[in-house]
């Protein structure tokens, strides 16, 4: 087959070919459904998807924060009531103390 | 502007939970605890310093026998602070004093295991120094 005839024939049979897709009765709604999930406010996982360095960040240093505050006011407290203790335990065993009523 | 606040709310919740799960493991043994909300020298004595029954006991006999010379110490000052003793005598017997208790302390310790009686040390001995006249204590002792 010369290159003419088949660009001819290759031509015709373009021309005769006719697409006729399914219509899909649910597309219109299929479409504005996408549009208006759009519209919404995301979810918060989508939110934390599209900020997730500083959320992840922020819970990082949140924790952080929590378990440095936490052990200290732990010691804290501890040592204060400790420090109370000892201190009534030296006195009570100091004669020096016991003249002051 | 929901997203943030959640946002928020959970970090804040993050950082109240790890404070409360460190708070709660850095606290002292629940025995420790309990003797200092109690006030109650002895019992912190037991747990804090690990001892068993015998040393307890022993420790417990050595503190009613020094509570003894404690009583004798304090009377011999108050009664040179009645009769207005000069004051180089009143030092004399707070230096009496201070010496009985160092001695004390240190035979306590001797009484304590390995590693615990040098940390009592060094917990009692700076506050035989702690001497300001702010008034009288109220501890848990003698019994």
């Amino acid at each position: 087959m010369s290159s003419r005839k088949f660009t001819e024939t290759l031509s015709h049979t373009l021309a005769d070919w006719r697409v006729t897709p399914q219509r899909n009765p649910r597309f219109r709604t299929a479409v504005w459904a996408r549009l208006e999930a759009d519209r919404r406010p995301p979810t918060w996982a989508g939110y934390a998807r599209a900020h997730r360095a500083i959320v992840a960040a922020a819970l990082m240093a949140a924790v952080v924060l929590g378990a440095f505050t936490g052990r200290e006011r732990a010691r804290e407290r501890d040592a204060a009531a400790r420090a109370a203790l000892v201190a009534d335990y030296v006195h009570g065993l100091d004669a020096r103390w016991m003249r002051h009523p | 502007m929901k997203n943030l606040l959640f946002t928020l709310g959970l970090v804040a919740a993050a950082c109240a939970l790890s404070f409360g799960v460190f708070y709660a493991v850095n606290r002292e043994p629940a025995a420790v605890q309990q003797a200092l909300r109690a006030g109650d020298a002895m019992a912190w004595l037991r747990t804090e310093f690990q001892l068993n029954n015998a040393q307890f006991a022993a420790i417990q006999q050595l503190h009613e026998a020094y509570g003894e010379k404690c009583t004798e110490h304090c009377a011999a000052i108050m009664a040179a602070q009645k009769r207005a003793a000069p004051s180089a005598e009143i030092a004399a017997l707070e230096k009496t004093c201070v010496d009985a208790m160092a001695v004390h302390f240190k035979h306590v310790a001797a009484l304590m295991p390995a590693g615990q009686g040098e940390r009592y040390l060094a917990i009692v001995l700076p506050r035989v120094a702690d001497y300001d006249h702010r008034g009288a204590p109220n501890v848990q002792v003698h019994h």
